[in-house]
């Protein structure tokens, strides 16, 4: 079964007088528990491409399809519906609410859904345990090292279970052991719950672990090389 | 519910993540309400004196009078009922106070001076509740009785005058046919107003003797009601109507007084508008506040976005933002204006403009009445208002594009 | 200097909603201050006019005493040649003597009690409205008939037009009986109630023979060509009268005290009020640029490791709130100005005007008028008081280490 399929997608942006070409008749197919990286210089599509999986941006034409249904077409509020439930989002920074302790921004996407409260607190014990962070469950962004932040946003990327989870250069603020410490995280989840992983990166190592690498520049996808195969 | 929960929470704790910003605002909101309300509860206490003043000399809320009376205060234009037929319709009817009683022009002449007041036949007993004379504070005595004999006059007049109590004054005052009718009186009472050109203008003689004197058998000028609430007439004034035949006009005291009726009601209108300016000087404030605060909350919000939150959502925590500020802000303010109207509820005094005041029909202490209805009106426009002036703010973060705002570089 | 005003001119326009919400605050207040004290200016000078020239005039001559006891024999001798010599050495007509009593007027079916004032008719209309206010019949013309000017509200209560006789019955300045018989020949309806109820007017030549005076009268009223110039003209009135008489001239302060009291009343609430105005409007100001110093805290940490010194920053600070204030000051001032002036013209009225306004001598519309003090008094308060509240703000900064400061976010 395909978790995401990307079919002819085109986005232009316009910066001042020129026209970039962000996606150009990109399209792509990711299986399910499939872990791909995406890398292109900065302002290769990457983020674009992204986005426009997760639903956050829609493209000038094409289709985008995760888990069959077609998303590119859906309204506002179905997107947001989608993301709350069934996509977990990994940013490069800012991945937290900074008035809310740990804990609390890994439940957040839980109560916006309306799961009670006991199942929000066990759940988000187990998952902040399994990322590392036990005994850290009380503390504001602002107590945590950059790595520790990073954790808490994965921890909250899966809390819910989602099928699919999106990460956005999730190791371009962290030192090298930090940043692989993560990318087992993402490793081992992957092995263990099936998830899928895209991952925009531009981090060696992170593509490094990669089971299939795609390389991108100027909007289209020009290099594809399945590694580490299981 | 869970959603609102948390949109609660995040509220509670952006608005104290900026501590100054949050203060300052907060500080406005409580001196603007401070303010809203000292200001009401003074205008609102001298207003009320005012018309408890002039109510205590008219007397009363609703008079009844002959049709030509009130053009023409002349004893010719009397009450077609006679006394006794007034009593028996007005008595069991249950009004917290009633009195019938004469009041005519009269010239007042000492050895050496003479003087033009408003002579009052009065039963004492029945006015006292009504009256604006301290009955126990009059220098001698007041009148004991409608058949008294004494004549009562304020301290101004007798310095006037240049008599004394105990000494004899001549009344003078025209009858019916036209004739002057005059009769020495002692003054047996010498009284005091707050307002002194009172003293100067009303003189007391029991109602059967000016009757006596004036040659009108059993009857009288006017019929004085007092009801229970000066802003509430409406009741007591149709209960009087039912009472009376049509030939006599039925007056309320906003009729009688019209400066103070109309003073009243505008008023009434400075409070609301006093109430406006001053949330406006501080919307000013509140939005820049909450712009201010959006503005550097953009990414997070584009975060919540990102995640699934739903855009009202977002509109709803920027708006309990703003409303928690308000009735925190609201909330001390009140008290702080209880705090100083409390102690000043003895009286300010400002005899320094006292005779500017007597111009505008005031006393020269003030007395300020915090009301229930001024305190409610206050927090009702605030909390309005101010809800409506975060709209703004809060739809624009609402309609923030997640993809920008996460993105977005300061 | 002239980098510094464009760089603090800029700042401004970095967050182009702040420095407007900001700056509307003040135009806020602005407008409404120069509307309220142009109003207010306006109203009392017309309160003090209107009032002193319905009767009281400018300022009086008296007897000592007279002003509190009002006594007949409290008299100033040899009024008329006083007069005389007054309106000569001033070289002004606005100089007329009277003389006072109380009196019952009876009519054939009513009698009243009243205040009988001889007036000189020639002069008279010179210090008072009355007799430009006469509705019926004409204002007294020679010194010495027996002729009464009466208000409309007595006329009504005494029930008398023009042409009917009026009886006066009162005490001469000696006590004894006094009485006359005279022609109404002129009814005046001033507005005011006090008046119209209360007043009679008689030739003074006709009251001095009646009332026993000798050829003295009560007071002498001198009207200055100016509310300005009233205390001037005090002076020299008070150099002119006999030195052996216990004379005194009063001005209208003292002859009205409630008026200038009511005035300061009513100044001092509204000071209240714009108080509070300005107040708000210095929280909002120092809010603003409290948080626009804050945010600007790594910038600022640059700036001072590259060599300027802390109190140029301050400096800053304030020369962009001096930019605001002056931006809200004339914004404030023209739409204020330009509001007041509009309503100027078209006059200004509120429901509940016609009687309030009644009671203080004054119309029941309004126009105020722009004056250069009411047009700035206001917004300059606001733009002071602006500025004071940026000082805590420019002090912070004085404090600033540059290291610390870069490390902020």
């Amino acid at each position: 079964m395909t978790a995401v399929r990307c079919v002819d997608l085109c986005k232009t942006y316009r910066q001042g007088d020129q026209e970039i070409k962000a996606l150009d008749h990109l399209s792509m197919e990711v299986e399910e528990g499939g872990f791909v990286c995406l890398s292109s210089p900065s302002g290769g599509g990457k983020t674009t491409l992204l986005n426009a999986i997760g639903g956050l941006d829609r493209p000038d034409s094409g289709e985008v399809y995760i888990a069959g249904e077609r998303i590119d077409n859906l309204s506002k509020g179905d997107l947001a519906e989608l993301r709350l439930h069934s996509i977990g989002f990994v940013f490069q920074a800012f991945n937290l609410i900074p008035v809310l302790s740990a804990r609390e921004n890994v439940e957040f996407v839980m109560q916006v859904q309306g799961v009670p409260a006991a199942e929000r607190h066990g759940k988000s014990t187990e998952v902040l345990e399994e990322v590392g962070l036990q005994g850290l469950e009380e503390r504001l962004p602002s107590e945590m090292s950059g790595g520790q932040q990073q954790r808490v946003a994965v921890a909250r990327a899966i809390v819910s279970g989602p099928a699919l989870v999106l990460a956005d250069e999730p190791t371009a603020n962290l030192d090298s052991k930090t940043a692989d410490g993560l990318i087992d995280l993402f490793q081992h989840l992957n092995d263990h719950h099936g998830t899928t992983f895209i991952i925009a990166t531009h981090d060696e190592r992170v593509m490094a672990y990669a089971k299939r690498l795609v390389r991108m520049l100027d909007g289209r996808i020009v290099e594809e090389i399945e590694q580490n195969a299981a | 519910m869970n959603t609102l929960r948390i949109l609660v929470l995040l509220a509670w704790r952006n608005l104290w993540r900026n501590h100054r910003r949050t203060l300052i605002m907060l500080g406005a909101v409580v001196v603007g309400v401070w303010a809203m309300i000292f200001m009401t509860a003074l205008t609102m206490g001298m207003v009320n004196d005012m018309i408890e003043d002039s109510i205590s000399v008219l007397p009363g809320h609703v008079q009844v009078h002959h049709p030509d009376y009130l053009d023409d205060p002349n004893i010719a234009n009397l009450l077609p009922m006679p006394d006794d037929e007034i009593e028996a319709t007005f008595a069991p009817a249950g009004f917290r106070a009633w009195a019938t009683r004469i009041k005519v022009p009269a010239v007042v002449s000492s050895e050496r001076e003479s003087r033009g007041v408003t002579l009052l036949g009065i039963d004492p007993q029945r006015e006292e509740p009504m009256s604006f004379v301290d009955y126990d504070a009059v220098d001698g005595r007041f009148l004991e009785g409608p058949e008294d004999d004494g004549l009562v006059i304020g301290h101004k007049l007798a310095d006037t005058l240049e008599t004394e109590l105990g000494k004899r004054v001549v009344l003078m005052s025209q009858d019916p046919d036209n004739d002057i009718a005059d009769r020495g009186f002692r003054v047996v009472g010498l009284f005091s107003a707050d307002v002194e050109a009172y003293e100067e203008q009303y003189v007391f003689a029991g109602k059967g003797t000016l009757q006596e004197l004036l040659g009108v058998g059993d009857r009288v000028t006017s019929i004085v009601v007092l009801g229970d609430d000066y802003r509430n007439v409406e009741p007591v004034y149709e209960k009087v109507r039912a009472l009376v035949d049509g030939g006599v006009t039925v007056s309320r005291w906003t009729e009688l007084d019209s400066y103070l009726g109309t003073m009243l009601r505008v008023m009434d209108g400075f409070v609301l508008v006093w109430v406006i300016v001053i949330f406006l000087a501080l919307s000013f404030g509140l939005v820049n506040t909450l712009v201010m605060a959006v503005f550097e909350r953009v990414r997070e919000i584009g975060l919540m976005l990102a995640l699934g939150m739903k855009p009202s959502s977002i509109l709803g925590q920027i708006v309990i933002e703003s409303m928690m500020l308000l009735v925190i802000g609201l909330a001390i303010g009140n008290l702080l204006a209880w705090a100083t109207i409390k102690p000043l509820e003895g009286g300010i005094d400002i005899s320094v403009v006292a005779e500017g005041m007597a111009m505008m029909g005031a006393a020269s202490v003030l007395y300020p009445q915090l009301r229930l209805e001024d305190v409610i009106l206050a927090n009702t426009v605030v909390l309005i208002l101010g809800f409506f002036a975060s709209l703004s703010p809060a739809w624009r973060a609402s309609r923030l594009q997640p993809v920008e705002a996460i993105t977005k570089v300061n | 200097m002239n980098l510094v005003l464009r760089l603090a001119w800029r700042n401004l326009w970095r967050q182009p909603r702040r420095t407007w919400l900001t700056t509307g605050a003040m135009v806020f207040a602005n407008v409404l201050l120069v509307f309220m004290i142009s109003l207010q200016f306006g109203m009392y000078r017309l309160m003090i006019e209107n009032s002193l020239q319905a009767f009281t005039g400018h300022m009086q001559v008296q007897a000592r005493g007279y002003i509190d006891d009002k006594k007949m024999r409290q008299s100033v001798p040899d009024i008329v040649p006083l007069a005389n010599e007054l309106r000569e050495e001033l070289g002004s007509g606005a100089v007329a003597a009277r003389a006072t009593a109380f009196a019952l007027a009876s009519s054939e079916e009513r009698s009243y009690g009243i205040a009988v004032f001889g007036v000189e008719p020639q002069f008279e209309p010179r210090v008072s409205n009355i007799p430009g206010l006469i509705g019926e019949g004409r204002y007294l013309e020679s010194n010495d008939a027996a002729e009464l000017v009466i208000g409309a509200v007595l006329a009504r209560n005494l029930k008398v037009g023009v042409g009917d006789e009026v009886t006066l019955l009162g005490s001469g300045r000696d006590g004894s009986f006094a009485a006359v018989v005279a022609n109404v020949v002129g009814i005046f309806d001033s507005g005011v109630a006090e008046l119209d109820r209360t007043i009679a007017e008689m030739p003074l030549g006709l009251f001095q023979d009646v009332f026993y005076m000798h050829g003295s009268g009560h007071q002498v009223v001198v009207n200055a060509p100016r509310l300005g110039q009233v205390a001037e003209y005090r002076q020299r009135v008070a150099a002119l009268l006999p030195e052996d008489e216990d004379l005194v001239v009063h001005d209208w302060d003292a002859l009205l005290p409630g008026l200038k009291q009511a005035i300061q009343a009513d100044i001092s609430s509204a000071v209240f009020m714009y108080a509070v105005l300005v107040v708000l409007v210095a929280f909002s100001v120092l809010n603003t640029q409290l948080m626009s110093v804050l945010e600007r805290t790594h910038e600022f940490g640059i700036v001072l490791a590259l060599g300027l010194k802390p109190g140029r920053l301050g400096r800053l600070v304030m020369l962009e709130t001096a930019l605001m204030g002056l931006m809200g000051l004339f914004i404030g001032a023209l739409i204020g100005g330009a509001l007041t002036g509009w309503l100027g013209v078209q006059g200004f009225t509120m429901p509940g005007m016609d009687e309030m306004g009644a009671k203080f001598n004054l119309p029941s519309r309004l126009h105020p008028q722009v004056t250069f003090a009411s047009l700035l008094s206001g917004p300059a308060v606001v733009f002071l008081f602006s500025l004071l509240a940026s000082v805590y703000p420019a002090l912070r900064l004085r404090r600033l280490q540059p290291v610390e400061a870069m490390r902020a976010a």
